[in-house]
């Protein structure tokens, strides 16, 4: 243990310091182990008593030596590396504590201010959300308070002055920064590949079990926000494909990868829909599209033969998209026989008696069209109800369904629906996807939350193509009226239920959304692709980097200016009071006949002088003079008098001789 | 004089915390645009425009000061001698930070001293600004060069200025001398005679002066809570020394010179009368800082 040395840097300093270090440890909670809070507050507060009673004992060489191991060890123990966001910000802050216990120079404690500064950094490239942004701005501020000061150590900078003179630092900023964020050229990839932090996120999967869509539907977090270029097609059309589900198990529907080359070439007719879509990370593989896309694939994503829009990885950040589609499609080609066997298969000896059910309906249907009414009749007619809360289902799921418990979500009459299908013959798959879409008037999109999240089905008829049935359609057609809040078991309880009671709450809850939306869309997500659009609006050419550097030089040097003339502004003396306003009025007149008043000359001695040289003038300019005198150094004063004094100066005609 | 601070006279380069910084911000930079993250780009724009900003500001800390006066106080040879500077600050913006040093300090001097040196002046005022310099041989010293400078408001730009003001400091020759001081009285007497201690007595006290020799200053009346009084000593019988450089012996001019630069000390702090004649100069005997000051620059002056 080593005395530590009478520290360089003033207390005022250091709590501004630490203040910053445990902010920033907090700010990074999110994702850095929870160890970290003990470990950064005994640093802060050992170093913060060592600094106050000035002679307290720091850790010497090796007791740090020792720390430094453990707490690298503690990361590694953690996380198993020392690579990525999570660890690098836990890591932060253990070195952080370190060097706090061993600072003694400014240095030191400027090392510390960058790795405080790191820290910020870990949390932004983390987390992006809204709410989060005050807590940045302020956490920034009190880093550059921090810095400030340090710049003054050995003397003090008390925290109030330091953080007004940080804030007014940030704010003179703001406009490079702005600047410098919309046209500092961005990269359309990475430099290099990213870890994948591998966090759970909720959402669609690539696979369908009853219950899962249930839990999602008690899920108010955002899926989606998509805005039309024109009319939005009516909600019983907004249909949004997600993952298409071939392979049954007699249980559960997954999906295939590129089950087959190519589907069958489509036709469209009806409205064309143009859209854009904000994608909130979630976990699958590809973007959930309108049905049915039509035109191109964005340029990150491919067609399926599913025509689902397929991604290479699961985005890990709000994705932006521009499709177009129309609900009115058909295809005349056949269906690809590798197609028809995957969307007929049945597992054998699973669900019997409904296999059984789907061939005895079809047998009694005259055609394809009759099965699928048939099917939907059973479902309207055959006393099924819709609930997001049904019993469990032991291992014949479908049968029980259908035969016993007939109580189920869109997850089990899709499921049911598809089985039937397949079992009459009919090529038949289950789509999961979402349904509907809440209307945000302040923001101009449609919210898609996880709890739209929706399964149905698609059938191939011959000369049609693929048709969308959604069986739970027949069972409760309110779901896709958007009343399905009433149908949710636990929407007593959870906030949705108060914003239908009070419409305030409504329009509060949906500003912050379009707030939320907009952050998202416009800062967040101002990627490379949204730059060259907005290069694309100014009128110049992506690649024109000449006219990019002219901008960005022109714009850097009217800042320049701003940041000068502010300064100036500051510096400029206080404006004269309207007294010496008046006085210097009256001056200025008589400079004019060559009368100029000296600076040293007092108003009597003036206008002595003046009445010398001007005996016209004489009763006048005396009487201005100890007027303006009795004003400024007598006791007498008045806003009035002031006035007065003005208008007799003003009326004073002064002539050239 | 007076000396405005011009912006061609002003140089601005990044200090070593400034550089760091660049570092921190191109990693920020890089691994916002690796992350195609807009918020972690955000953070770092906001960081490069307060540096920019801290760069302009920490000019203007210089730019439009005032140099109103300027002198250097004397000093013994190689002693530190004090340098002072008037600077009058005319913008409503203060003055932070400054810094003034002068070229011929070597380098562990100044940032020994460096701590110390720091110096705020307020808006639409003026004050001075210190700064030690360090004596080499006797004579006149012209300070070379003297810089001015700020680190302030961010410490990452140092903004500074080189002054060449005709400013000349007077290095006395250093008060060393193997032979005590004389018994007053012995008029033109070389050295070598009795050095007697001479009987002393308060004869009054004086308020303090500046120069006054801190052992003559009355610090037990001071500690009682009597202002700063200095007592003056005079022998018994009102003694004299004249000292004379022809009758002062030592090995060279130099060492004579200093031999007299040691006695006129001495008898200016026990309050003896002194006068002096060197060459065709003739200071008639006399006590006090101006005297003492006067002695000294006619050694500190003489022709080699």
């Amino acid at each position: 243990m080593t005395r530590a040395p009478a520290t360089s840097v003033p207390l005022a300093t250091l709590r501004l310091l630490l203040g910053a270090y445990l902010a920033g440890t907090l700010l990074n909670l999110h994702h850095a182990a929870l160890w970290v809070v003990p470990v950064a507050a005994i640093a802060a507060a050992w170093r913060w008593r060592a600094a106050r009673s000035g002679g307290r004992q720091l850790p010497g060489r090796a007791a740090r030596s020792a720390i430094l191991v453990a707490l690298t060890l503690a990361v590694l123990a953690t996380f198993r590396t020392l690579n990525g966001l999570a660890a690098g910000a836990t890591l932060l802050v253990a070195m952080g504590a370190l060097k706090l216990l061993e600072a003694t120079r400014p240095r030191d404690f400027a090392f510390v201010a960058g790795s405080t500064l790191f820290l910020l950094l870990a949390a932004c490239l983390d987390a992006q959300a809204l709410w989060r942004l005050p807590l940045y701005a302020a956490q920034l501020c009190l880093c550059c308070a921090a810095l400030l000061a340090l710049a003054r150590a050995p003397e003090p900078l008390a925290p109030r002055p330091a953080l007004r003179e940080a804030a007014r630092l940030l704010l003179l900023a703001t406009p490079l920064a702005l600047l410098l964020f919309l046209f500092f050229p961005r990269l359309p990839g990475s430099f290099w590949a990213l870890p994948d932090d591998g966090d759970a996120v909720t959402g669609l999967s690539n696979e369908l079990e009853p219950g899962a869509i249930a839990e999602l539907s008690q899920l108010d977090d955002p899926a989606m926000r998509v805005r039309f270029a024109g009319p939005a097609p009516p909600r019983n059309e907004r249909y949004w494909r997600g993952p298409v589900l071939h392979d049954f198990d007699g249980s559960a529907w997954r999906a295939r990868p590129q089950p087959y080359a190519q589907g069958p070439a489509l036709s469209y007719s009806g409205t064309r829909y143009a859209y854009s879509v904000e994608l909130e990370p979630g976990s699958l593989e590809l973007l959930p599209a309108l049905e049915m896309p039509e035109g191109p694939p964005p340029p990150e994503a491919l067609l399926t033969s599913d025509y689902q829009l397929a991604l290479p990885r699961p985005p890990r950040h709000v994705l932006n998209y521009r499709l177009a589609a129309r609900t009115q499609y058909r295809s005349d080609a056949p269906l690809p026989a590798l197609a028809r066997r995957m969307d007929l298969a049945l597992p054998r000896g699973r669900n019997p008696r409904s296999v059984a059910l789907g061939q005895a309906l079809r047998a009694a249907a005259g055609d394809e069209r009759a099965f699928i009414a048939a099917v939907l009749a059973r479902f309207r007619d055959g006393g099924y109800a819709y609930t997001l809360a049904p019993q469990r289902l032991g291992g014949q799921p479908v049968d029980e369904f259908l035969f016993d418990t007939r109580a189920g979500f869109c997850g089990h009459y899709a499921s049911a629906f598809a089985l039937l299908m397949r079992a009459g013959g009919v090529p038949a798959h289950v789509v999961a996807g979402y349904q509907g879409g809440e209307w945000n008037p302040l923001g101009g999109y449609y919210l898609v939350r996880q709890s739209h999240a929706h399964a149905w089905t698609e059938v191939w008829l011959d000369g049609q193509g693929w048709r969308r049935v959604d069986p739970t359609a027949m069972v409760a057609p309110a779901r896709l009226e958007g009343e399905s809040v009433e149908l949710l078991p636990g929407a007593a309880r959870s906030g949705t239920r108060l914003l239908h009671d009070l419409p305030w709450i409504g329009t509060l809850v949906q500003g912050w959304d379009a707030l939320n939306a907009w952050w998202l869309r416009d800062v967040v997500g101002f990627d490379f692709a949204r730059q060259l659009d907005l290069f694309g609006a100014l009128g110049f050419a992506p690649d024109a980097w000449r006219t990019l550097a002219g901008v960005l030089a022109a714009g850097g040097i009217a800042w320049a200016l701003l940041i000068a003339w502010q300064a100036r502004h500051r510096a400029r003396p206080p404006p004269p009071d309207p007294l010496a306003r008046a006085w210097s009025a009256l001056g200025a007149r008589l400079a004019r006949v060559g009368l100029r008043r000296r600076a040293t000359e007092g108003p009597l001695d003036y206008a002595e002088r003046v009445a010398a040289a001007r005996p016209d003038l004489a009763a006048d300019v005396r009487r201005l003079a100890r007027t303006y005198a009795t004003l400024r150094f007598g006791a007498a004063t008045g806003a009035a008098a002031i006035a007065a004094l003005h208008r007799a100066v003003r009326a004073l005609r002064v002539r050239r001789r | 004089m007076p000396l405005a601070l011009v912006r061609r006279r002003l140089y601005v380069l990044p200090t070593r915390a400034g550089l760091a910084f660049a570092a921190l911000l191109f990693i920020m930079l890089v691994a916002g645009l690796n992350y195609t993250n807009s918020l972690a780009l955000l953070l770092t724009f906001l960081l490069a425009g307060v540096a920019l900003v801290a760069l302009y500001e920490c000019h203007r800390g210089l730019h439009g000061l005032r140099i109103v006066a300027a002198e250097a106080s004397d000093a013994f040879e190689g002693t530190r001698g004090e340098l002072r500077l008037g600077v009058e600050n005319t913008a409503t913006l203060p003055r932070q930070g400054l810094r003034l040093r002068a070229a011929l300090e070597p380098a562990g001097a100044a940032a020994a001293g460096a701590a110390a040196a720091r110096n705020d002046i307020a808006p639409r005022s003026s004050g001075s600004l210190h700064c030690a310099w360090v004596a080499g041989r006797r004579g006149r010293q012209p300070i070379e060069a003297l810089s001015l400078s700020t680190t302030l408001p961010l410490g990452l730009f140092r903004c500074w200025t080189w002054l060449h003001l005709p400013i000349e400091a007077i290095v006395y020759p250093a008060p060393i001398g193997p032979l005590p001081l004389p018994a007053p009285g012995a008029r033109r007497q070389a050295a070598g005679a009795r050095a007697t201690e001479g009987e002393e007595e308060w004869s009054a006290l004086r308020p303090y002066q500046s120069g006054d020799s801190p052992r003559a200053v009355a610090w037990k009346a001071w500690a009682r809570g009597a202002p700063l009084l200095v007592a003056r000593y005079e022998a018994l019988g009102g003694g004299e020394h004249r000292f004379d450089l022809e009758h002062t012996p030592g090995a060279g001019l130099e060492a004579r010179l200093r031999q007299l630069a040691a006695w006129i000390v001495a008898a200016e702090e026990r309050g003896e009368r002194y006068g002096l004649r060197i060459g065709h100069t003739e200071l008639a005997p006399a006590l006090g800082a101006v005297h003492r000051q006067l002695c000294l620059r006619a050694l500190a002056l003489h022709p080699a």
